[in-house]
């Protein structure tokens, strides 16, 4: 799979620097789009179509692709259908660590576009900003980054809030799915139906996220997944950001990883078509080609959404962890986590 | 200055595996100005007479006549000439036989541009591409025009050339000039005058009676006179991978230009399209495209009409794939218009042509569907015509029989009229 490796100049929520910790601000891109065709590298006319395979170009907020390391990436697409693209991506990453996060604007609620971008980039810049120790002991520890990263989400439905219109009837709302890797730990907090999935390369994969949704209630209360899913409501989803959430308390789970393997945080526009843990691995392996990057991958996965219809925004975030020898490397020691990428062992 | 826009009339969505794209670009140009006026150039006029000894008497008057009014509609400062053909061409006014090969009118030039013609008198051949390729060497006398137009009057058949040679002259002639031309009586070839008039960017018509000839030329004129955009093209673009199927002009009257491109890059051709007044002209644009997953937009053509490298006006074509038939099923009206225009057109020519090779059988075959075409796509013009050439029994079938006596005269005159297209109604 070859990653298309655009990046647009003055795409500011992309942080192209590893070292970048200072938080991120909104954005306003210069061109309202690429300098480039997404789909061929071709040049744009000013009439919004490359000169060269006359596809429509898509704007920095329709789709945008980020790398801030070379073991992290993600791709946030509006996909073939939807007129806005309400779904959000924000990622930061060092040699060790990483945050990513995604974000699924309410399609039905106003500005919800916008809602996600902030709430996105709000939750992102305070989880990459700050890095609690706790007491020093693993547990206080764990602790320390269970508190911040619910902080994050107050902090993104604040930012969503601050962004609506007071006057708007029908007030954004938006999911957030975030992920943050700290070594060998991997953290995660949701909102919504906005998901983290775990792919070690050898076990089982798993969902690490819970959706807030009639489709999880369902599943809940006794339901098989496929039925729950297939209900009329199942989208209907039970937790948000945004002015009117009543809860914003996310769901959490931290786990420590003991094998290499991909994280991927995804909206519903992914995870529709392949929702249980096992049949999204068995997607991931069909995406990723010989010698996957974590671009290639999120590329290769947004454009098979695509590629069904793209009835749907979508949006994927990948890392690439490795662990270095036997067992997992303690994520103190940076030296001894290796974090290129390396391919993924059939 | 002149001022051009474009609209372009498709149904942009595709089913899931289609490919081709059809689109109608109309080009509108307005405040165009007079020729030779708007300060991008020199216009040049030149008037070519057939004086050949089958005009007679009745005819080579009415030909003095017309070229007399021809003179005296060209305006002022314009650069002209009189060419009188029969086997040979000769220049007969200015009388020069070296140096510039035009000269501007003025009050004198047009007294003594009028002496000459009056001297004209029937004699000798016919040889046309002669005529044309020193209209091509006088042209060429003054570098400084911009517009080139001549008007061709003829009255026979091109009996001291071969086809070749007259070929060959039209072929050098290509993007040099334009010419109008037209047939007095009915004893020339339609399908010959209409080789020179296609080629060199002109209209063909027949004049029945030597009587019209002054006002026909008077508007032939009159209309290139008024024609201050002196040369543009027809670009279009289309994006890698795909291929033209063809480039058509439909409006007023069809042309096929789909081989008559120029590549200027590799995804990008002009094709000529001659001097502009305040007009419009409709283009039929089908392109081949690989087709696209359901969803994708995409560009299928960019129409543009340019002047040198400076583009007027541009008209895109889109392509956008789908899954909803109530979406993709329609057929732009004005798509479905001119393809069956277009299909009148040849179906008269090639009816007419049958029916000149004694093959009774095509002839009606092929005008009954002209018949049938002319009623559905509301062209009055073309239906009374045929309806001289053929007795109609049911027009919505196309049922019809060949008159037994048919009127050389109407048989040209639907010939020469077939490509002309009516305007979709509403």
């Amino acid at each position: 799979m070859t990653g298309f490796n655009h990046r647009a100049p003055g795409v500011e929520w992309s942080a192209a620097s590893v070292e970048a910790t200072i938080p991120l601000r909104p954005v306003e891109p210069a061109s309202p789009y690429p300098s480039a065709c997404v789909s061929c590298g071709g040049e744009l006319g000013i009439d919004g179509y490359c000169l060269q395979c006359g596809q429509k170009a898509k704007s920095l907020r329709e789709h945008y692709e980020l790398t801030p390391a070379d073991w992290v990436a993600g791709v946030c697409d509006i996909g073939l259908v939807h007129i806005h693209n309400e779904d959000a991506l924000a990622c930061q990453a060092d040699r060790t660590r990483a945050v990513l996060v995604v974000c699924d604007g309410v399609t039905t609620s106003e500005a919800s576009d916008v809602a996600s971008m902030v709430g996105a980039q709000a939750a992102c810049s305070m989880v990459w900003g700050s890095n609690p120790q706790g007491t020093g002991t693993p547990t206080s520890r764990a602790a320390a980054i269970e508190a911040l990263l619910t902080q994050s989400v107050v902090a993104a439905n604040q930012a969503v809030i601050d962004s609506t219109d007071p006057a708007s009837r029908n007030a954004a709302a938006t999911t957030i799915a975030l992920a943050l890797v700290d070594g060998n730990v991997v953290s995660c907090v949701n909102l919504g139906d906005s998901r983290v999935y775990w792919f070690p390369d050898e076990g089982e994969p798993c969902q690490l996220s819970k959706d807030h949704s009639l489709a999880q209630d369902g599943i809940d209360s006794g339901a098989g997944r496929a039925e729950a899913e297939a209900s009329l409501f199942a989208h209907t989803i039970t937790k948000w950001l945004g002015r009117d959430a009543t809860d914003v308390t996310p769901y959490h789970r931290t786990t420590t990883v003991t094998t290499s393997g991909w994280l991927v945080v995804c909206t519903d526009g992914l995870w529709n078509f392949a929702s249980e843990a096992s049949a999204m691995s068995e997607l991931l392996g069909q995406c990723s080609g010989e010698d996957p990057t974590p671009l290639g991958l999120a590329s290769g996965l947004v454009a098979w959404a695509n590629g069904q219809g793209g009835h749907d925004n979508v949006t994927v975030a990948c890392a690439r962890l490795v662990t270095a020898g036997q067992g997992v490397a303690p994520s103190s020691t940076e030296s001894e986590i290796p974090t290129a990428p390396t391919p993924v062992q059939p | 200055m002149a001022v051009f826009t474009s609209m372009v009339y498709q149904n942009e969505y595709l089913g899931d595996g289609s490919t081709d794209v059809n689109a109608i670009v109309r080009i509108t140009c307005s405040e165009a100005g007079a020729a030779g006026q708007t300060g991008v150039g020199d216009v040049g006029e030149i008037v070519i007479v057939d004086t050949s000894a089958s005009m007679g008497l009745v005819n080579m008057q009415a030909a003095k006549d017309a070229a007399m009014v021809a003179v005296d509609t060209i305006l002022d400062g314009t650069f002209f000439s009189i060419i009188a053909g029969n086997h040979r061409a000769y220049l007969a006014f200015p009388r020069v036989v070296s140096g510039p090969g035009m000269v501007r009118m003025n009050a004198q030039t047009r007294a003594d541009a009028k002496l000459a013609i009056a001297s004209f008198r029937a004699d000798g051949g016919t040889a046309m591409g002669s005529w044309l390729l020193l209209a091509r060497s006088l042209f060429r006398s003054i570098p400084s025009l911009a517009g080139r137009h001549a008007i061709l009057l003829t009255d026979g058949e091109n009996h001291n050339e071969s086809v070749t040679q007259l070929e060959a002259s039209i072929r050098a002639c290509l993007g040099e000039f334009q010419v109008d031309c037209r047939g007095i009586g009915v004893e020339w070839q339609v399908s010959e005058i209409r080789k020179i008039a296609q080629a060199l960017l002109g209209t063909v018509d027949v004049i029945p009676s030597p009587r019209e000839l002054p006002q026909i030329f008077q508007e032939l004129i009159t209309r290139s006179m008024s024609r201050g955009v002196p040369d543009a093209a027809l670009r279009v673009w289309i994006p890698q991978g795909a291929q033209i199927v063809f480039v058509r002009q439909v409006s007023p009257t069809v042309e096929d230009l789909t081989h008559r491109g120029t590549p200027v890059d590799p995804l990008t051709s002009t094709y000529p399209t001659g001097a502009w007044g305040d007009e419009s002209r409709d283009y039929h644009i089908s392109i081949r495209l690989p087709a696209k997953t359901v969803g994708t937009e995409q560009l299928a053509a960019r129409v543009q009409l340019s002047t040198g490298t400076a583009i007027l006006t541009q008209g895109l074509v889109k392509a956008k794939w789908s899954a909803d038939p109530s979406l993709t099923a329609g057929i732009s009206p004005e798509v479905a218009h001119y393809t069956g225009q277009a299909e009148l057109a040849s179906a008269i020519q090639e009816g007419l042509a049958a029916r000149a090779q004694g093959d009774d059988r095509t002839a009606t075959q092929k005008l009954g569907r002209a018949v049938q075409l002319a009623t559905q796509t509301g062209n009055a013009e073309a239906a009374a015509r045929l309806e001289r050439v053929v007795d109609v029994a049911d027009a919505a079938t196309g049922t019809v029989r060949l008159k037994k006596n048919i009127d050389k005269a109407d048989e040209m005159a639907l010939d020469t009229a077939s490509t002309r297209t009516t305007r979709i109604r509403g």
